[in-house]
């Protein structure tokens, strides 16, 4: 039965059975896009773990070298690597699945599938490579002689949130950018101003108290200030800030699905 | 048991129509326009029947497949599908370069609506179809367009639906390829799959399908057995190049003689819906005529496939006597030693006139489709049955040189 956009909309578990239907189209683009992603490079997946290196060794020279930011003890490449970590999960998979509708326009104007499918391999291709990034930090531990605790295991909770966050985040900017290709033009800068109010330079301990509430309501603080606290405090994650991510992220990823999907509905007349 | 119900159904699009721009160069926004692809469309699709939509180009014959497969969205009514269903289009634009044929192949395949499993099991069939068989390991960045094409298009073609939405598919590939693809659709509609099949070539449409709807500015304005409306098109279409004839002075003298089909045949006489280039052809006209008609004038023409092309024409007026039609029916052969077209697919068309006046009394319009394959091979755009002798001229070179 089709009907008109508005009759229906609000029906999430219906778009999830949908979704469910597709569940090879999925597995199948989203190990394409792995496939695909370093393909024809001289590193191929290499890359996964140089990116946030490189990006950890320029931040320790700059920032804790000539810079002097207090990095709470720990080595700062180590400090800054935690929190890039998440960070170049999240910056890389939102850049991604911002195009992702544009660049298949093909595909969207002549077939049928769930076309969340599309945003959603991107961010399954990041998690791919936030996986190896979680690989050589073990070795980085190792090498900076921080020990490795139990509450590792709290990271679980604390990835699937983060996935959930860059989730919405892609959905409601994947969209977006079908109607207005401004978008894709201006995430290069929000992406860098985003970086600068998230604690991935510095610590969320030096962000002054009055503003703290304000500022832990983009949930990239609490998700990073949990990744140091897990793996260079070796405790469990401090409540409060997580608490923020976890309500922003509840709220925001349903709302951006609905979106999304209300969206969809007129994808292929305009992208 | 109806397997599509289309009710009531619209869509409309909201068009920008750009206006002068703004000195300065500032993007100015264009009014909004309504534009209505689909009106008020409403049929029914039984079970294992072909429904064939023909109309003119923006008659919203692609909307409808486009709102059938839930591409978009219609902007009023309801449409009720029983079953799977999915669209046989050609989607090697979905292909990835860097991946091989096989990747492409599974990853087209799932894009298509088909499981891992459903490829495994018609993986064979596939590269077969496609003729790709020593390159399915391949990139297709290095395939040729024609293979790249071909293999795309065949994954479409093995997809398993209920309901099989077909658009415009004979305009892919060679000759060859696309009577390949004629034979798969019959084979897919034996086996009682229900297709609603968009196509220009008015042959295929007649022969492949069951019913046919005519569409015209989104409006749905007939629908009934195929030769019917295929033949309601024509006359229109014919309508409106005599009215554009009318303008230009002419008169028309409908129904005294007209044309019934037109038919191809080889040397042996069998009917043939294919040849290959330089091959000998005879085109049959076949005409009925109520009168006699005096000093007539049969012709036939052959476009290409889109029908703006008029390549060549054959007319009675160039060669022979007068021609008298007589009451009854009867057949205008034209033979040709060898055929000049090179490979692909033209669509051919037959007119009788009187020889004076400019007055057509019959214009078949484009309607039979005739494939070309790969024969004598040249470069051109056109084969010219030639021969050739050698003519050696030794003598006179021995004498230039001992004058030297």
């Amino acid at each position: 039965m089709i009907r008109p956009a508005d009759s229906a909309w609000p029906n999430i578990a219906g778009h999830l059975r949908r979704l469910s239907e597709y569940g090879d189209l999925l597995r199948t683009l989203s190990i394409h896009r792995i496939n695909v992603r370093y393909r024809q490079t001289l590193l191929g997946v290499a890359w996964a773990v140089l990116q946030p290196l490189l990006m950890m060794t320029v931040f320790a020279v700059v920032f804790s070298t000539l810079a002097r930011i207090p990095s709470e003890g720990a080595p700062y490449a180590l400090f800054a690597y935690t929190a890039l970590l998440p960070w170049t999960f999240f910056s890389t998979s939102v850049t991604n699945a911002t195009g992702s509708l544009v660049n298949h326009t093909q595909l969207i104007t002549k077939v049928y599938f769930p076309r969340e499918i599309l945003p959603l391999t991107y961010v399954i291709a990041g998690l791919f490579d936030f996986a190896i990034g979680l690989v050589a930090l073990t070795v980085l531990m190792t090498w900076f002689q921080v020990p490795m605790t139990a509450a590792v295991i709290h990271l679980v909770p604390v990835v699937a949130l983060l996935a959930g966050w860059i989730l919405a985040v892609s959905l409601l900017m994947s969209a977006a950018q079908v109607r207005w290709r401004d978008v894709g033009v201006a995430m290069p800068v929000v992406i860098q101003v985003l970086l600068f109010v998230s604690p991935v330079i510095y610590s969320l301990s030096v962000v002054p108290e009055r503003w703290q509430s304000l500022y832990l309501l983009n949930p990239m603080a609490g998700i990073i200030d949990a990744f140091r606290d897990v793996l260079l405090r070796g405790q469990q994650p401090d409540s409060t800030p997580l608490g923020y991510a976890t309500l922003v992220t509840a709220c925001a990823l349903p709302i951006a699905y609905l979106v999304f999907k209300r969206a969809e509905a007129t994808m292929a007349d305009i992208v | 048991m109806i397997d599509v119900a289309f009710d009531r159904v619209s869509k409309r699009y909201r068009i920008r129509r750009p206006v002068q721009p703004l000195p300065g160069g500032a993007a100015p926004h264009g009014r909004l326009q309504d534009f209505w692809a689909v009106r008020d469309v409403s049929f029914d699709v039984g079970h294992g029947e072909t429904l064939g939509l023909i109309g003119h180009n923006g008659a919203g014959k692609s909307t409808i497949l486009k709102l059938l497969s839930q591409i978009t969205t219609p902007t009023a009514g309801e449409i009720r599908l029983a079953g799977r269903v999915a669209a046989l289009i050609e989607v090697g634009s979905g292909f990835h370069p860097e991946l091989t044929g096989r990747e492409n192949v599974y990853l087209s395949g799932s894009i298509l609506g088909m499981k891992r499993r459903e490829v495994d099991d018609k993986l064979e069939r596939i590269v077969d179809f496609a003729g790709v068989h020593e390159f399915i390991d391949t990139p297709v960045k290095w395939y040729s367009s024609g293979m790249y094409v071909r293999l795309g298009f065949s994954v479409a073609a093995h997809l398993e639906a209920d309901i099989l939405l077909v658009d415009e598919v004979l305009a892919v590939g060679d000759a060859a390829f696309q009577l390949q693809c004629i034979e798969r659709l019959n084979e897919l509609r034996r086996n009682g799959t229900t297709m609603i099949f968009i196509s220009h070539d008015l042959t295929s449409i007649e022969k492949l399908c069951d019913r046919v709807a005519l569409m015209e500015r989104g409006r749905l304005i007939a629908c009934g057995s195929a030769h019917d409306v295929v033949e309601q098109y024509q006359r229109m279409a014919a309508t409106a190049h005599v009215a554009a004839m009318a303008d230009a002075g002419a008169s028309v003298q409908a129904g005294v003689a007209r044309v019934e089909a037109i038919t191809f045949h080889d040397e042996q006489g069998a009917e043939i819906i294919s040849t290959s280039t330089g091959a000998p052809l005879t085109a049959r006209i076949h005409f009925s005529a109520l009168a006699t008609v005096r000093d007539a004038v049969v012709e036939a023409f052959y476009y290409s496939r889109d029908g703006r092309t008029l390549h060549f024409q054959q007319s009675t007026a160039v060669a022979g006597g007068e021609l008298t039609l007589s009451p009854g029916t009867g057949m205008i052969e034209f033979t040709m030693p060898g055929l000049g077209l090179q490979p692909g697919v033209y669509s051919v068309g037959a007119t009788i006139r009187e020889r004076t006046g400019s007055d057509t009394i019959d214009w078949f319009y484009g309607r039979t489709a005739l494939y070309v394959e790969l024969g004598k091979s040249v470069r051109g755009n056109f084969y010219t049955p030639h021969e050739w002798r050698l003519v050696t001229e030794h003598a006179q070179a021995g004498d230039r040189r001992s004058n030297a």
